[in-house]
């Protein structure tokens, strides 16, 4: 352990693992065996020469099918250190272990200098060499201090703590000293090891909060439902128009409660797994143009025009991400601005490609004099990073300054729109926001009363599309 | 940032320098779990918690006096120029920030005793909407001054006008809040004080943003900085 120096290992190719999938050579060899038996089973007089031709046959098909699921399963893995030959025992193999454990793991020498970091643990903090000092890359005092304890020869410990920016994350580390042989007056190091607690604290608050707002918000309707009833039982039992009447109200009740559940379950779906980034390909113009031709006839019927500016048909929006949830969200920001506009008034749905930051959050001029400009969810700051945009504009009444950093908070409604056939579950904008953190993408507002609103979303532009972009 | 390898003739200096970085680093993660538990207390009704805020406050002092010493020695001893003296010299600024980020975590931790006393409204969330966004703005700064990333420390500095945004609408729905019941007014100043010192810290944010920009390009951010309402203003 006294060399950290020269580590062969970290050599990176990008290996293709073979599948687990029969290989090629064992569904040929099966193939051969079979077909040897049927060969056997003729020349004996066993079967006819029809049957030995159906039955190689099949047993051909066969093979060649099982061969196409060898050769399509066959995928390339994260780059991996190469398959090298070791001695059992020994430093190279503990290395060789370390390298490829997924647990970031550190070894902190004396002054808090970070003597040795596995790739794992690099990429947990972000860190571009070893040599660093730790508290600039992990500032966080309780570790901090477990780990001077440590490097003192005291006991080790397991501290817990929690980071909400950029993204919420729950980490418990485990500090432990450990002794070396080295000629300095100091032999102490401390082991840190992390481990990334996210997912189980998340879920456990998940449940928690869906029983709370199930609960809290299904019991209004669920109550009216039930006097409804009770009435028609009771004292409408004969009047056939109050009957009508109530019957009508109780669907629409229903109605709801069914929408509550729904943005209550995808919600809980897309909270669940907020942390976790897609890795699937979506062309955001393409969505965008989906969900404006679905709605083009809501948007007749009640006599508004919805518009999309988009880039070329031929140059793709590209980003990592769910193409349902994307579609949800565009679909609810389109939704929504047609809920509050009016008759003869216009939406305006724009797609935006290859945008910096500052350029994504809002537009370059204000929509009016005093309009109020916030954001409401935003990635960590990098200014190298382009962004692919969608921005919904209406010209509804527009939203008071004071409404707008709650307007992401779940069953909030502006004060006016509490009731009535078309009201909202208040989740739609909770909704949007959990979905763009979890594409690590951004959420503004902007909003002038009389003037209109502008909700822009924007998402970091997959890497290959942008070249292919900035090539043409 | 760390001038490793720039090359002192005095070899221990870069050593010294690199220390004072990483201890300021080490102060700024102090203030930013103040801050952080300040705000958990406030949300949790966590008594103990916010006691401990209280309680940690001292630590932050204690670092910033002996960050401060070793400032001295360094100028007395070392005669820094040019970046090495941005660099001794931004540290002296920031941990002035960072000390007085630590008094108004402390100041609203303090208040969660008597908050902790009524039932909680949606204003709460208010708050710790407001107070997550703060303390990521200082948690961008001080990575910006653990990379040496000026242009994220401007950004967090732009970006500022954002937490004026939050604080006028708090400070309106707070008057609102107050004016509906009487005995709402003691709680609700209270949360006007956490609201106020919110917004302090992310002032504080915003100096250390311009410290940072200075101490990487060695020029002054003269841009006016945008600015969000100002309730103070209203005559309302």
């Amino acid at each position: 352990m006294s060399d950290f120096d020269g580590n062969p290992l970290l050599s990176s190719s990008a290996p293709v693992r073979t599948p687990d999938r029969p290989r090629r050579r064992d569904i040929v060899i099966t193939a051969g065996l079979g077909l040897s038996i049927l060969i056997v089973l003729l020349s004996v007089g066993v079967i006819d020469l029809l049957p030995f031709l159906a039955s190689a046959a099949a047993l051909s098909a066969l093979a060649f099918v099982y061969l196409l699921t060898a050769i399509t399963s066959a995928q390339p893995l994260p780059a991996r250190a190469p398959i090298a030959t070791l001695k059992s025992g020994g430093e190279s193999l503990a290395d060789a272990i370390l390298d490829r454990l997924e647990t970031p793991v550190l070894l902190i020498g004396p002054g808090g200098r970070i003597e040795r970091a596995n790739p794992a643990a690099r990429a947990f903090l972000g860190l571009a060499n070893e040599g660093a000092l730790l508290s600039t890359v992990l500032r966080q005092p309780s570790i901090l201090e477990a780990v001077s304890a440590a490097l003192r020869g005291e006991s080790g410990s397991t501290v817990e703590y929690a980071t909400l920016s950029p993204h919420e994350s729950h980490v418990r580390a485990f500090v432990e000293p450990i002794k070396i042989e080295t000629d300095g007056a100091l032999p102490w190091r401390a082991m840190l090891c992390l481990s990334d607690e996210t997912s189980a604290k998340r879920a456990e608050r998940m449940r928690a909060d869906f029983l709370a707002n199930a609960s809290h918000e299904l019991r209004t309707p669920l109550a009216s439902l039930a006097g409804f009833i009770d009435t028609l039982r009771g004292p409408a039992r004969e009047d056939a128009k109050a009957q009508a009447r109530f019957l009508s109200i109780m669907s629409d009740q229903t109605d709801r409660m069914r929408r509550l559940i729904d943005d209550l379950l995808s919600l809980s779906r897309v909270e669940m797994n907020e942390h976790i980034l897609p890795d699937t390909q979506v062309d955001i113009a393409q969505v965008a143009s989906e969900v404006v031709m679905a709605l083009e006839l809501v948007a007749q019927n009640r006599d508004m025009a919805i518009e999309l500016i988009a880039p070329p048909e031929d140059e793709r929006v590209l980003i990592h991400g769910d193409v349902d949830q994307i579609h949800e969200v565009i679909e609810n920001l389109t939704q929504n601005a047609l809920k509050y506009s009016h008759e003869g008034q216009r939406v305006v749905v724009e797609v935006l490609s290859s945008l910096s930051r500052d350029a994504s959050e809002h537009l370059p001029e204000r929509i009016g004099e005093m309009s109020a400009r916030l954001t409401i969810a935003a990635p960590a700051l990098d200014s190298q990073a382009r962004y692919g945009v969608i921005r919904v504009r209406d010209e509804g009444d527009g939203i008071d300054r004071r409404y707008l950093p709650r307007l992401s908070e779940r069953f909030y409604r502006v004060d006016g729109q509490k009731s009535g056939p078309k009201a909202g579950t208040g989740l739609g904008l909770a909704i949007v926001k959990h979905i763009v953190t979890r594409h690590r993408g951004g959420f503004t507002v902007e909003s002038a009363p009389g003037v209109g609103s502008v909700f822009t979303v924007f998402f970091p532009l997959d890497q290959r599309s942008a070249k292919s972009a900035a090539a043409e | 940032m760390a001038p490793l390898g720039r090359g002192h003739t005095v070899k221990a200096f870069s050593g010294e320098l690199e220390q004072l970085t990483a201890d300021v680093a080490r102060m700024g993660g102090l203030a930013e779990s103040l801050v952080s538990d300040a705000i958990e207390a406030l949300v949790t009704r966590d008594i103990d918690l916010a006691m401990s805020v209280v309680e940690r406050d001292k630590k932050l002092d204690d670092m910033q006096r002996d960050i401060e010493k070793q400032i001295l020695r360094l100028l007395a001893l070392r005669q820094p120029m040019a970046g090495d003296l941005r660099a001794t010299i931004s540290a002296l600024k920031i941990i002035s920030d960072l000390e007085r980020v630590g008094d108004l975590a402390k100041s609203s931790a303090r208040r969660v005793k008597p908050l902790s006393e009524i039932e909680p409204s949606a204003l709460n969330k208010a708050v710790e909407r407001m107070g997550r966004l703060v303390q990521g703005h200082l948690n961008q700064v001080l990575n910006a001054y653990a990379t040496g990333k000026a242009e994220q420390a401007v950004g967090v500095w732009a970006r500022d006008d954002d937490v004026d945004e939050h604080y006028a609408a708090l400070f309106r729905e707070l008057l609102t809040f107050m004016a509906e019941d009487k005995r709402l007014i003691g709680p609700g100043a209270h949360l006007l004080f956490v609201a106020k010192n919110l917004e302090r810290i992310g002032d504080h944010a915003t100096n250390i943003a311009e410290v940072v920009h200075f101490l990487v390009t060695g020029e002054e951010l003269t841009r006016e900085r945008p600015r969000g309402p100002r309730p103070e203003l209203d005559a309302t």
